[in-house]
């Protein structure tokens, strides 16, 4: 009885998702598209809740709602170009991406159907992985990836500090040496 | 419960090599302008203690951290290379970054961690430490490529290297899930064991999807237009960086999850390597032809030498010699490939940097500017186009002959064909630096560190040539066998 | 109240659509009882009695992407905190020293960012 609501509810969250996907490259307004994200995410959010990946759901919630999407959205305030329904951000290439889409997605849904047909999910959550289960395997013996993973994080943000940060100053040694080498260039 | 004990001497390279990087970070925030390029023989120390770290480990065979990470002779070995690069890389950056001011605390950093990246990539035996790893490579290279931020050029090529990467780390990682999904593991020997029982189509597509990720990073056609265009803006040495110790670090995970993990479906993916080497050489080489900067040249023909190193992945078959064949061939290309691709770079870095440019052009008659510079240069180039008496000539036969044993004759074919358009843009460069007359006469001082890093560079290519048993015996104890686990492997 | 794991989250579904009832409602009823009369002086911008210029668009400095970034970065680390709280007390002594070199390395994130600078507002 229990799995034909889990299924119900699947389903709703399946068409949030889709319907939301579809907005974020369609929308003519890219605040929209990246809202329309929001959605999806949670979306994918409340389909991990349904497989009792709790810490993956709150970890989606939590870093891609909460950061990456407000990240992306500080990316936009940095732009110029107008967010009204105005902007043209579509070119030629639409078909073309609608077709490897498409070919991803039919090729993708094949093979999983034909190899997952008729698997039963639990529908209880004695089988499934618990916070629990994901702290003891991250700190035994994916430690290293972990550790790393901090190594990787500190590398990102010295980057982003060293190329968004305006320099104090720049040498006239570098200048005169860009001119050379332009001036140069177009000698040749 | 206790965790599992942390075997810690088998981590030290990666401890060491951490402790460097932060330790270059921290001690940067604290130096005056002048006294920035400190930085540089802090960091070759932290690379020479990684160094010792790995020696001190010669000849051990350790697994620690549930089967994840495992040191043998395999990872010393390119442990080793990866230390060894960035040494010579920190060789070629200590002029250009001390007297363009270009952030020489973070570049150094940043170059540490891509190292620790390759690092850890040599002995990760599962699928989320190998991804961590190639990112852990990738995105400080990326960060590295841009330092050059006043050149449009810099910008452009870093971020067409992003969207590449990002594209490739998101194929990679969906096709990683996929084989999670099937097998229930990440570890590499228990992927093996499990993967020929699962639906084909699924192991198929999942397999594919790594394996497009890792040909972006290895920048084989049709996955390459990022390079040429990302070497040329970058700085020059992370160029060299970008050509040698991330590639190298593409196709170390590429042998461990091709030669460990999935060997059993070989028969799958087997096509689609052999494929992707004939593209890969044959157009980077054609490509080649046409280049009139040094760098692009470089860029090009590093594409074509990734051709080679993939034609190893497609000899992968049912018979245990010609795969272990196959891998050792694989295995010394790669080696002997840093170490001369490096050179190449050095040698035009360094003629660039004391008043000539990249253009081939002006290499006219560089032999009576600096009998040395040519020289070296030209002994790189001729490894690249492996003529003899230089290690790249045996780089490419092994290769050659691991086909032909695995009587892929085909593949054997288009490998020498490719050599023949090789030699000529090669050997156009040589000839002109040694026949033709020179526009400008003024002599040029290499900078002796430089000097002596091509010098050993070169004396280690003829060694090897002439003494071969110094790489195939390195080659020979390298082996990446599965302990304990029977596995069969798929007939061809 | 419902019991179990999807008693609990139907019990947050509850929180969630009585929040968008009571948004939804409240704009409803606002429509409804509203008196709806157009004129173009009410649709402009409200800016304290000056008439607005432009576009509603602005473009924000790049270094306010620092902060944004800055936050992901320790997003990232405080979701690793969950499962190592969960299982601390387990684990023991291993598990606190590879969090705190975990928090230790991404300290350093905030020592440059202090010193470069880049966490001053001007």
């Amino acid at each position: 009885m229990e799995a034909a609501w889990q299924e119900g509810l699947f389903f709703v969250f399946a068409t949030v998702i889709t319907v939301s996907a579809i907005g974020v490259v369609t929308a003519r307004n890219v605040i929209h598209a990246a809202l329309f994200l929001v959605a999806t995410l949670i979306g994918a959010a409340c389909i991990y809740i349904l497989m009792f990946a709790e810490f993956v759901a709150w970890a989606q919630v939590l870093v891609y709602v909460g950061a990456i999407v407000v990240l992306m959205l500080f990316g936009l305030m940095l732009t110029r170009a107008p967010i009204g329904k105005y902007g043209e951000y579509d070119n030629d290439q639409k078909g073309l991406a609608a077709i490897v889409a498409a070919a991803v997605f039919g090729v993708t849904a094949w093979v999983l159907i034909d190899s997952f047909e008729g698997v039963e999910l639990p529908t209880d959550r004695v089988a499934a992985t618990t916070s629990k289960d994901v702290g003891e395997a991250i700190f035994s013996s994916y430690v290293l990836p972990f550790e790393l993973v901090s190594v990787l994080l500190l590398a990102a943000l010295v980057g982003a500090v060293v190329i968004a940060r305006r320099d104090e100053r720049v040498t006239s040694r570098t200048i005169d040496a860009a001119r050379r080498e332009k001036a140069r260039e177009e000698d040749v | 419960m206790n965790l599992p004990p942390i075997d810690w001497h088998a981590i030290a390279p990666e401890l060491v090599l951490t402790a460097a990087a932060c330790l270059v970070l921290v001690v940067d925030l604290f130096l005056p302008d002048e006294a920035k390029w400190i930085a540089m023989p802090l960091s070759a120390a932290g690379l020479f203690g990684t160094l010792a770290a790995v020696v001190s480990l010669l000849g051990a065979e350790r697994v620690t951290l549930a089967g994840s990470f495992e040191v043998n002779d395999f990872a010393l070995l390119f442990k080793a290379l990866f230390c060894v690069i960035g040494l010579i890389i920190l060789a070629l950056s200590l002029d250009y970054f001390r007297d363009g001011r270009y952030h020489q605390g973070e570049f150094y950093f940043l170059l540490l961690c891509a190292l620790l990246g390759g690092v850890v990539m040599a002995s990760a035996r599962d699928l989320i430490s190998i991804f961590i790893a190639i990112e852990t490579i990738s995105i400080p290279g990326i960060v590295m490529a841009a330092l050059r931020k006043g050149d449009v050029r810099s910008n452009e090529g870093s971020l067409k290297f992003f969207l590449f990467s990002v594209l490739s780390s998101a194929l990679m990682l969906y096709g990683m899930s996929l084989i999670y999904g099937v097998t229930g593991s990440t570890n590499v020997d228990e992927i093996n064991q499990v993967l020929p029982q699962q639906h084909e189509g699924l192991v198929a597509v999942s397999v594919f999807f790594v394996v497009i990720g890792f040909a972006f990073k290895v920048s084989a056609v049709p996955f390459h237009f990022w390079a040429p265009d990302t070497y040329e803006g970058s700085p020059p040495p992370v160029a060299a960086f970008l050509a040698s110790a991330s590639k190298i670090g593409g196709f170390v995970g590429l042998l461990v999850l091709m030669f460990r993990a999935f060997p059993a479906v070989a028969e799958q993916w087997r096509p689609a390597f052999a494929v992707l080497a004939a593209l890969t050489m044959t157009v980077g080489n054609l490509i080649a032809l046409r280049q009139q900067h040094i760098i692009r040249l470089l860029a090009y023909s590093g594409v074509a030498q990734s051709g080679y190193m993939l034609v190893g992945f497609a000899l992968i078959g049912a018979n245990a010699d010609t795969n272990s064949q196959a891998f050792k061939a694989t295995v010394i290309y790669i080696v002997i490939y840093g170490l001369m691709d490096l050179g190449a770079f050095a040698a035009a870095i360094s003629f660039a940097r004391r008043g000539g440019t990249y253009f081939i052009s002006d290499y006219s008659g560089l032999w009576n500017r600096s009998p040395a510079l040519a020289g070296l240069m030209a002994a790189f180039l001729l490894s690249l186009a492996g003529v003899p008496p230089l290690a790249g000539a045996w780089a490419k036969l092994f290769v050659f002959l691991a086909s032909i044993e695995a009587q892929v004759y085909w593949l054997a074919v288009v490998m020498g064909v490719n050599a023949v358009i090789a030699a000529w843009y090669y050997l156009a460069v040589v000839k002109r630096m040694f026949f033709d007359v020179p526009e400008v006469s003024e002599p040029i001082e290499t900078p002796y560190l430089l000097r002596a890093a091509m010098g050993l560079a070169v004396l280690a290519l003829v060694a090897s040539f002439v003494y071969p048993r110094l790489v195939t015996d390195l080659a020979d104890r390298s082996v990446l066998e599965s302990r304990g686990a029977d596995v069969e492997l798929s007939s061809p | 109240m419902p019991e179990g794991y999807f008693g609990q989250y139907f019990t947050i579904a509850i929180f969630i659509v009585a929040g968008v009832v009571l948004v939804l409602g409240t704009f409803a009823l606002a429509k409804l009882l509203s008196p709806f009369q157009p004129h173009t002086e009410k649709l402009t911008t409200y800016e304290s009695g000056i008439d607005p210029i432009g576009t509603g668009w602005s473009q924000a400095n790049v270094r306010y992407y620092i902060f944004a970034l800055l936050f992901v970065i320790f997003d990232v680390e405080a979701i690793f905190l969950f499962p190592w709280a969960v299982v601390f007390e387990r684990l023991g002594t291993q598990a606190f020293v590879e969090m705190v070199i975990f928090i230790g390395i991404l300290t350093l994130a905030l020592l440059y960012a202090i010193k470069k600078k880049v966490l001053e507002w001007l």
